[in-house]
Formats: C-alpha cells, structure tokens, sequence
C-alpha cells in the first residue's frame, strides 16, 4: 500500500509540474519536456511520467501528435452566451471566423421548426446549412431557419455573408433570444465535416431569437468541445413573487400594503 | 385584460401560485396545482413557450420578465 501511494504521490508532482510549466512557460504547441528528461527528473518510472501526462491529455491541457511527441494544446475558446453572430463572438475571442455554407435553401417547415419560429408546419423557410471555423479549423456545423416571409428575397443576392448583418440592414436584427446546449457525440456527417471521430463530444447549441415579439431565427449547432468552453455569468436572482397573505374578511390593509 | 393579468388568470389565478421568479426571458412559477394551468390561454396571453415539469411551469416571455413579475405582484 505504500509504495502504491507513493507512485500517486510521485504521478501528482510530475502532472503539476507540468501543469505550472504550460501555465508559466510554455506556449501552445511548444513540445512539454521528454519521457526521458522527466524520469530522471522526478527519478519515477515511464509509466509514472505517462500516467501524469494522459491525465493532462485528458483534461485537454496536453495533446499527443502521432509519431511527433506532446504539446501543450490550443487553448479552448471561452465564450459567453450572449446574443451575437458566430462572427462577432469569434472576432472578439481574438479569433478569425470563417464560414464553408454546405446548404442555402428555400424549405418547407417541418413541425418542430415550426413551433420554434411560431409559424404554420409547412410555410416556407430559408435554411442555411453552414461549416463555422476558427482560425481556419473546423468550429461548429449549424443549421439555421428564418421565416422566408419576413425576409423576401433573402438569398437573391446569393447566400448572405453574414445573417446578422442582413437582419441588421432589413431593421429586424434580434434583439433577446435563449440558447439550449445539451451534450451530445457526434454522427458521422458531424464527425467528418468537423473532422473528429464519430463519437467525439459535441455541444449543441439550439437558439431561438427573437426581434421583438417575432421568432426570427431558429438555428441548432455542433460544437466541438474540444474547442469550446461555454461561459455562464450567473447572478443569485431576484427574490420570488409570493402571493401576499390575505387577511380574511376584516378590512384591514394586509401587511406590509401601502397606499 | 392586460398581459400580466391574462398570465396569471392562465396559471390558475393567484390562489393556484406558490411563488413566481423572474429568470432573464422566463416567469419560472411554482403552483399548486397544475392541472388548473391553461397552456393555451399563456400562448394567446403572448407566451413565446410553456416548459412543465410537475409543479413548475416555466411560462417564457421575453426580456419583460421582471417587469410582468411586477405587475402580477401588484395583482397578488
């Protein structure tokens, strides 16, 4: 038992020491130092080293590159959920966002999109089936919806490069919408534009938007999570509306009543 | 009617309410009895959505949230 506990011993000071290296030294994509170096080191086997280095592959920190050796990995893209274009929230992660569009269509609403944009199963919509990347690396795969009778002639000019930006100059750029993300593993279509394992974690992201009181936008995204951290301010909320205690039949004002 | 009233008139009446909290675009509501909540009425009231899970009925509304939460309080 105690040399069992001695070798986690050993496996945590390799692992953080390498964690403090990347935060403190390296950069992404510098090589972290060799199997080697690291035994004699720590004087730990090569299996100690490798249990430290796969907990950090693992927790994204390190990536492994075939027949190369391991790096420090990309940092992920850490996003707030706010209601802003694929583009903008890009640009403002410092990032360059760049679109492959795969589909720009006129379709006929099937149900479930339709309930999402409030309008009859069957109307017409505009689906655009598009490739998200950053820094020229697939991002996200999305498809979007918008009711085509709002929007006539949305695509007349070919497919919009950006459909914030033509909501924008149409005056109907959404002003509130909610994003649902729920975890998922990617299909083989998802996998391959994305180009990830089939299986790999997703995060999908449906959002509704909203311009006012009309469902503008409906749009469903694949993420890839190994690019992409979702940032969540949270706040502790407002107290409870509570029904006030009635005073039964006496005609006094109720506590707390003002005039 | 107006929007706050046709609300809480669709959640069953003030008597049905444990208690409502505005979320950002949601009026998140805690009744006692669920099956008196008129999912239809919240729509025609200008609910963007119903989500129900037993007692807690999640009536989305938009960015007005706090301020229907308000009014209904004032109906309350």
């Amino acid at each position: 038992m105690l040399s069992l506990r001695r070798s986690t011993l050993k496996y945590l000071q390799v692992r953080d020491y390498l964690r403090s290296l990347v935060v403190s030294e390296l950069r992404p994509g510098d090589p972290v130092p060799s199997e080697r170096m690291l035994c004699e080191r720590f004087a730990v086997s090569r299996m100690t080293v490798r249990q430290a280095v796969d907990a950090l592959v693992v927790e994204g920190v390190l990536e492994r590159v075939q027949g190369r050796g391991t790096f420090v990995a990309p940092p992920k893209v850490d996003l707030q959920v706010r209601l802003a274009s694929f583009t903008e929230e890009m640009t403002r992660r410092g990032m360059t966002a760049g679109v492959k569009v795969l589909a720009s269509e006129l379709v006929r609403a099937e149900p479930d999109i339709a309930e999402a944009l409030k309008v009859a199963p069957g109307e017409q919509l505009v689906h655009l089936h598009r490739l998200r990347y950053a820094d020229d690396e697939p991002m996200a795969v999305e498809h979007t919806w918008l009711p085509a009778d709002r929007l006539p002639g949305f695509l007349d000019g070919g497919t919009p490069d950006s459909v914030y930006v033509e909501l924008d100059a149409r005056g109907l750029i959404p002003d509130w919408g909610e994003d649902t993300i729920d975890a998922g593993e990617a299909d083989h279509e998802e996998a391959k534009l994305l180009m990830i394992k089939p299986g790999k974690p997703v995060l999908r992201i449906s959002r509704r938007a909203f311009t006012g009181d009309s469902a503008i936008e409906y749009s469903r995204s694949a993420f890839r999570s190994d690019r992409y951290t979702l940032w969540v301010p949270v706040a502790r909320p407002q107290p409870a509306v509570v029904p006030r205690k009635r005073t039964e039949e006496t005609g006094a004002a109720a506590p707390g009543a003002t005039t | 009617m107006d929007k706050a009233e046709q609300i809480l008139k669709a959640l069953g009446g003030a008597g049905n309410i444990v208690e409502i909290e505005p979320c950002a675009t949601r009026l998140r509501t805690e009744v006692h009895d669920a099956a008196l909540v008129d999912e239809k009425a919240l729509k025609a009231a200008g609910a963007f959505g119903v989500i129900s899970a037993g007692q807690v009925v999640q009536v989305v509304v938009g960015p007005e949230a706090d301020t229907i939460a308000t009014d209904i309080e004032d109906l309350m």
